[in-house]
C-alpha cells in the first residue's frame, strides 16, 4: 500500500517536474511580448514626449501625470514607457555581437580541438577570470557614453560563456557518425562546419542567446545608473541615476520615481531568464 | 599557475594600452590635463615627464617596473600616492564582501541542498522559481529601495558612509556604529549573491543524488540521514567550495554597484569616483586590485580542491 503511494506521489513529481519549464517559459514569453509591444508602440502608448518640459518639476503623481514629474518636469511616465527601447535594443543587439563571437569561437574551437582550439579555450579562461564589473566600467569610461559603445563592451565582454557551451557540443558533434562520413568523402572543413555542425548547435546557441539578453539587460541598466550610459537616450537606468542624483530615494518621491523603473528592470530580465531557463531544461533537463 | 601569470599579463597590457589607443589625446588620460589650455612648450615639458616621448615598448616596460616596485603614481583629483587611497579602502570592502559572502554562502547552500533532496515538490519549485526571479533584481535597485525603506521610511538604519562623520564614538558605541552602517550594504550584497550559490548547490546535489554509490548505500539499508551525511554532503560540498571561492573574487568586483549606492569608502565606491572624476590612474589601479583579488580567490579554491575532495589528489 504505501508501495503505490509513494510511486504515485513520485509520479505526480515527475509530472509537476516537466510541466515547471513550459510554464516558466511561457511566463517569460508573455513578459518579454508585453515588452516589445510597449517599446514598438512606445510613441501612442506615451501620454508626453518624455524628452519636453511639460510641468513643473517633482510633481507627486496626479491624473495628468500617472508617475509624477522628474527634476527637469518631464514626464516620468512617458520617460519609462521610452526606457523600454534602450533595454530591449541594448540587450538584443549585444546578444547578438555576443552570440556572433561565441559561436565562432566555440565552433572553431570545437571542431579543431587540438593547437588552434586548446589556445582559443585558453583565451576564453583568461577572459572568464578577469574581474567582470571592474573591466566593464574601465572599458565604458574610456570609449565614453554613447548607444553603440554600451552595446559594443557589454558584447565583447559576455561571448566567452557561450563560447564554451557551444564548443563542448561541437567537441562532440563532430565524432558522430554523418560528419565523420562527410569528412571521409572528402568534403572540406567549411562545407561539413556549415552544413553538418552550426545546424544542430543552433538550439543551444538560442538558449546562449537568451540568456545573454538577460544578462545584457541587468548590464545597461548598471552601466546607466553608474552614469556611463548615453546621456541622450532615456532608459530605465539612467531614470534611476537622476533618481539617485537627486536623492528622490529620500524622499516620498522614491515610489514613483524609483520603484516602476527597477521593477521593469527585473521584469525584463526575468523575462528572457525564464524563457532561456525553460530552453534549457528542454536541451539537458537536469530538474 | 601558468594561466594566472596570463591574466596578470593581460590586465596589466590593458591598462596600459587602453589610455593609448583611445581616438583623442592620450596626454589628456595619461597626466591629466587640459591639452587645449596648454602652450606647446608646457606641452612638451609634461609630455617628457610623463615618458611619452619615449618609444611604446620603453614606455611598456617602465609600465611594468612601476608596478613592480608597487608605484602606481599619484592622483589626478586629490593628488595623493594612490597606493596609499587604496590601502585605506580595502578593509571597508573586505568587511562587506567578506559578511556577505558567508550570509549567501550559509543561505545558499542550505537552501540548494533543502531543495534537491525534496526535488520536483512544490516547496523546491517555488524556491527555484524565486531564485530565479532573485537573479534578476538590478542589485542598485535593491540597494535604493533598501534605503528608501529602512532609513528613510522607518529611520531604523544610516542612509551612507560606514561610520557616522564628525562623531568621536569608543568602545562598542563605535562598533555598533560600523555594524549599523554595513547592514544594509551586507543585506544587498547577500541577497544579490545567493542565487548563484543555490543553484550549483541544487545541481551539484542532483547530480551526486544520481550517483550509484547513493543507490548502493540506499540499497544496504543506510538511512536517509546517513545518506545525507555520510555520502551526498561530503561529495557535494566540493565543487560548491570551489565556486564560492571563485565568487569572493567577484564580489570584490560586485562592490561597484553597491558601495556606490550606499556611499560605502570602500575600494569599488572610490572605482566609482574614479570614473565621475575622469580620474583614470586611479581607475587602472583599482582595477588591477581587483584582478588580483581574483587571482587569489583562484588560487585559493585550487590550493583548497584537493584538501576537500581527495579524488583529484594527483600524486
Amino acid at each position: 500500500m504505501t508501495a503505490s503511494g509513494s510511486e504515485r506521489r513520485a509520479a505526480r513529481r515527475m509530472r509537476r517536474r516537466s510541466r515547471l519549464p513550459t510554464i516558466l517559459g511561457v511566463a517569460g514569453l508573455v513578459i518579454v511580448g508585453a515588452l516589445v509591444f510597449t517599446a514598438v508602440l512606445a510613441p501612442w502608448l506615451a501620454p508626453y514626449d518624455p524628452t519636453d518640459r511639460i510641468a513643473r518639476p517633482f510633481l507627486p503623481p496626479s491624473a495628468e501625470h500617472l508617475l509624477g514629474t522628474n527634476d527637469v518636469g518631464h514626464d516620468l511616465l512617458s520617460e519609462i514607457i521610452y526606457g523600454s527601447r534602450v533595454s530591449l535594443l541594448v540587450g538584443l543587439v549585444a546578444a547578438t555581437v555576443a552570440l556572433l563571437i561565441g559561436t565562432s569561437v566555440g565552433v572553431v574551437a570545437g571542431y579543431y580541438p587540438k593547437r588552434l582550439g586548446s589556445t582559443l579555450m585558453r583565451g576564453v579562461d583568461v577572459i572568464l577570470i578577469l574581474p567582470f564589473l571592474p573591466l566593464l566600467i574601465v572599458l565604458a569610461a574610456y570609449l565614453g557614453r554613447s548607444l553603440l559603445n554600451t552595446i559594443l563592451v557589454i558584447g565583447l565582454l559576455i561571448w566567452a560563456e557561450p563560447a564554451r557551451i557551444i564548443r563542448s557540443q561541437v567537441l562532440s558533434l563532430r565524432s558522430r557518425e554523418y560528419v565523420l562520413a562527410a569528412r571521409s568523402m572528402g568534403a572540406p572543413d567549411r562545407w561539413t562546419i556549415l552544413r553538418h555542425i552550426v545546424p544542430r548547435t543552433a538550439l543551444l546557441a538560442t538558449g546562449s542567446f537568451v540568456r545573454a539578453v538577460s544578462g545584457a539587460i541587468l548590464l545597461e541598466a548598471a552601466l546607466s545608473f553608474l552614469g556611463l550610459g548615453d546621456p541622450i537616450q532615456k532608459s530605465w537606468g539612467s531614470t534611476l541615476y537622476w533618481a539617485q542624483t537627486r536623492g528622490a530615494f529620500l524622499t516620498p518621491a522614491w515610489k514613483w520615481w524609483v520603484l516602476p523603473p527597477g521593477l521593469l528592470i527585473m521584469l525584463a530580465s526575468l523575462g528572457f531568464a525564464l524563457i532561456a531557463f525553460s530552453l534549457e531544461e528542454r536541451i539537458n533537463p537536469r530538474l | 599557475m601558468a594561466q594566472y601569470s596570463v591574466v596578470v599579463v593581460v590586465a596589466v597590457t590593458l591598462n596600459f594600452l587602453l589610455p593609448r589607443l583611445m581616438p583623442g589625446n592620450p596626454l589628456a588620460l595619461i597626466a591629466g590635463v587640459d591639452v587645449g589650455m596648454l602652450t606647446p612648450d608646457q606641452r612638451a615639458d609634461i609630455v617628457a615627464r610623463v615618458g611619452l616621448d619615449a618609444p611604446l615598448w620603453l614606455q611598456y616596460f617602465r609600465y611594468w617596473g612601476d608596478i613592480f616596485t608597487g608605484d602606481f603614481g599619484f592622483s589626478f583629483r586629490s593628488s595623493r600616492p594612490i597606493v596609499d587611497m587604496i590601502w585605506e579602502r580595502i578593509p571597508w570592502t573586505l568587511l562587506i564582501t567578506g559578511l556577505s559572502l558567508v550570509v549567501s554562502a550559509v543561505v545558499g547552500v542550505l537552501l540548494g541542498a533543502l531543495s534537491a533532496w525534496r526535488r520536483g515538490t512544490k516547496g523546491d519549485l517555488s524556491m527555484l522559481s524565486g531564485m530565479i526571479s532573485v537573479e534578476s533584481l538590478p542589485s542598485f535597485w535593491l540597494g535604493m529601495v533598501l534605503i528608501s525603506l529602512f532609513a528613510v521610511q522607518w529611520g531604523l538604519l544610516p542612509s551612507f558612509g560606514a561610520v557616522t562623520p564628525a562623531s568621536d564614538l569608543e568602545g562598542w558605541a563605535h562598533v555598533w556604529d560600523i555594524i549599523s552602517h554595513a547592514i544594509m550594504p551586507v543585506a544587498a550584497l547577500s541577497i544579490v549573491g545567493t542565487p548563484g550559490v543555490y543553484m550549483t548547490m541544487r545541481y551539484s546535489m542532483l547530480e551526486t543524488l544520481g550517483e550509484d554509490y547513493i543507490r548502493t548505500a540506499r540499497a544496504k539499508g543506510a538511512g536517509e540521514r546517513r545518506v545525507l551525511f555520510g555520502h551526498v554532503a561530503r561529495n557535494t560540498i566540493a565543487p560548491v567550495i570551489t565556486v564560492l571561492a571563485i565568487r569572493l573574487g567577484f564580489a570584490f568586483g560586485g562592490t561597484v554597484i553597491i558601495e556606490t549606492v550606499f556611499s560605502y569608502p570602500g575600494l569599488g565606491r572610490l572605482v566609482f569616483e574614479a570614473v565621475a572624476g575622469r580620474d583614470y590612474p586611479v581607475m587602472q589601479a583599482a582595477f588591477l586590485v581587483f584582478t588580483a583579488a581574483v587571482l587569489v580567490a583562484n588560487l585559493l579554491a585550487d590550493l583548497l580542491y584537493p584538501l576537500i575532495d581527495p579524488r583529484t589528489r594527483t600524486s
